[in-house]
């Protein structure tokens, strides 16, 4: 009887939750569906890319068991001229231990072959924009969802915007047609991750001078200014406003050994931008060195009239040629 | 218990390792040795001071321990580190474990396969070939 009267209150509540439940369920769904709508291309995208495009010579690697990280980089060096096989790359990329690659290594290892990775932005403009360009972009994608996730790399070498298809060599596939809503709903689970891999001296055809820079610097860090002069070079002729593009230029020809070559992008640095404080002082140190204390002393009183984290640093210079100059 | 000493133990060593070596870390550039390099302005863009700079080169060692714990033969281990930048090399310490690994393979469940099916044929993912 007990029970039974139990049985009679809970079954209120119950009918409610399933009622919920089904409610919710159907919401999922409308979301769900809701998000993974084909994705659209603005305007000026639409002007300027063509119908459809295919990278051919881009080479495919298949991948074995797990190693689509080292295999989607092979395809994508080998396109920028570096002859490197899956087997060079798995040791240099893969983790056993996670039976996969992880993003900051796939970056890390396309700079050990001399190559520059550039980031690009999440979204098709950009996606498209890059293959139209040239560059194969290698795309981190969920093929599951986020609570099952299959992490995937890809390297996406084509487009057609009638079919609204993209290509992709991925996995053991070359060629891949996938729709561009599909392929969307994959790639917004990894927050939309990309980028390509250049030679230095060639620069993404998107982004803007800063993200290049910051890509480029990085590159520098692990291989040396030498390997990245060329790249430096590209960014002050693609973006010459850019005075911090001078500055670093500046100090990838002084580290080759190019003094007069320095000196010039320094100048070129304070004349894009006379408010850069270290562009001075930069400038007034390898005047001071090369033998010009009054053009030193007018490069420093600069750096040294400015606020910020180098003042204290010029300040001190030029008191130090000042006494020795006297 | 072996285990479970040395992670507490490896990096109280890290620590004191590197403050032994902080006066030489921190000291002062002498004024005028040499020019301002890029990446240090960038880094004192970031509003990077000496302690995130420490911070970064414990980042490194740290990453070099676990990719060898994650089977990373020990001789590529400082190359494939050295490749990083400051940034990539902070992120894999703090979060190697939750970092995705692209790998492309799924644990197949029973449930999780019918899921998938059906949302592989609503065209939110694309576990299975066959669907298309």
């Amino acid at each position: 009887m007990m029970a039974c009267l139990d049985r009679q209150r809970a079954s209120a509540p119950l009918q409610n939750a399933r009622l919920a439940g089904v409610l919710a369920l159907a919401l999922m769904m409308l979301v769900m569906t809701g998000c993974a709508s084909t994705p659209r291309l603005a305007e000026s995208t639409q002007q300027s890319l063509p119908r459809q495009t295919l990278l051919e010579d881009v080479p495919f690697h298949g991948q074995r068991d797990y190693q689509c990280g080292p295999a989607s980089l092979a395809m994508v060096l080998n396109a920028a001229g570096v002859p490197v096989t899956v087997d060079t790359l798995i040791p240099q990329v893969f983790l056993p231990g996670r039976e996969g690659s992880v993003q900051p290594e796939m970056l890390g290892t396309v700079r050990r072959q001399g190559r520059i990775p550039f980031r690009i932005d999440g979204t098709l403009d950009a996606l498209l924009t890059e293959i139209d360009a040239g560059h194969p972009v290698v795309v981190m994608q969920n093929l599951s969802l986020p609570a099952w996730p299959v992490w995937h790399y890809a390297v996406a070498i084509g487009f057609d915007r009638d079919e609204k298809t993209l290509t992709l060599h991925s996995g053991m596939e070359p060629e891949r047609l996938e729709s561009f809503k599909r392929f969307d709903a994959t790639w917004a689970r990894s927050d939309r991750w990309a980028f390509i891999a250049l030679p230095p001296g060639e620069l993404p055809a998107t982004g803007d001078g800063r993200d290049a820079l910051d890509a480029i610097a990085d590159f520098e860090r692990a291989q040396g200014a030498r390997a990245a002069l060329p790249a430096w070079e590209a960014l002050v002729a693609r973006h010459p406003d850019l005075a911090m593009g001078h500055f670093a230029l500046g100090n990838a020809r002084h580290a080759a050994g190019d003094a007069a070559g320095a000196l010039e992008a320094f100048a070129d640095a304070v004349r894009a931008d006379p408010e850069l404080a270290v562009a001075w002082l930069n400038l007034g140190l390898l005047q001071r060195d090369q033998g010009s204390p009054g053009e030193a002393r007018a490069a420093l009183e600069r750096a040294a009239a400015l606020p910020g984290p180098w003042q204290e640093q010029a300040r001190e210079v030029l008191a130090d040629l000042t006494r020795r100059t006297g | 218990m072996m285990k479970k000493i040395c992670r507490y133990l490896s990096p109280l060593l890290i620590v004191a390792l590197v403050l032994g070596s902080l006066p030489v870390a921190a000291a002062p550039v002498t004024p005028g040795s040499d020019l301002i390099t890029t990446q240090d302005v960038l880094n004192a863009e970031r509003s990077q001071g000496d302690r995130e700079r420490i911070q970064a080169i414990l980042a490194r060692d740290d990453v070099q321990e676990q990719l060898v714990a994650q089977g990373v033969d020990p001789a590529e281990v400082e190359a494939r580190v050295a490749a990083l930048s400051d940034a990539e090399a902070a992120q894999m310490a703090d979060q190697l474990e939750q970092l995705p690994a692209g790998a492309s393979v799924v644990g197949a469940l029973f449930a999780v396969f019918v899921i998938l099916l059906v949302t592989d044929i609503l065209g939110l993912t694309n576990v299975f070939p066959f669907t298309r």
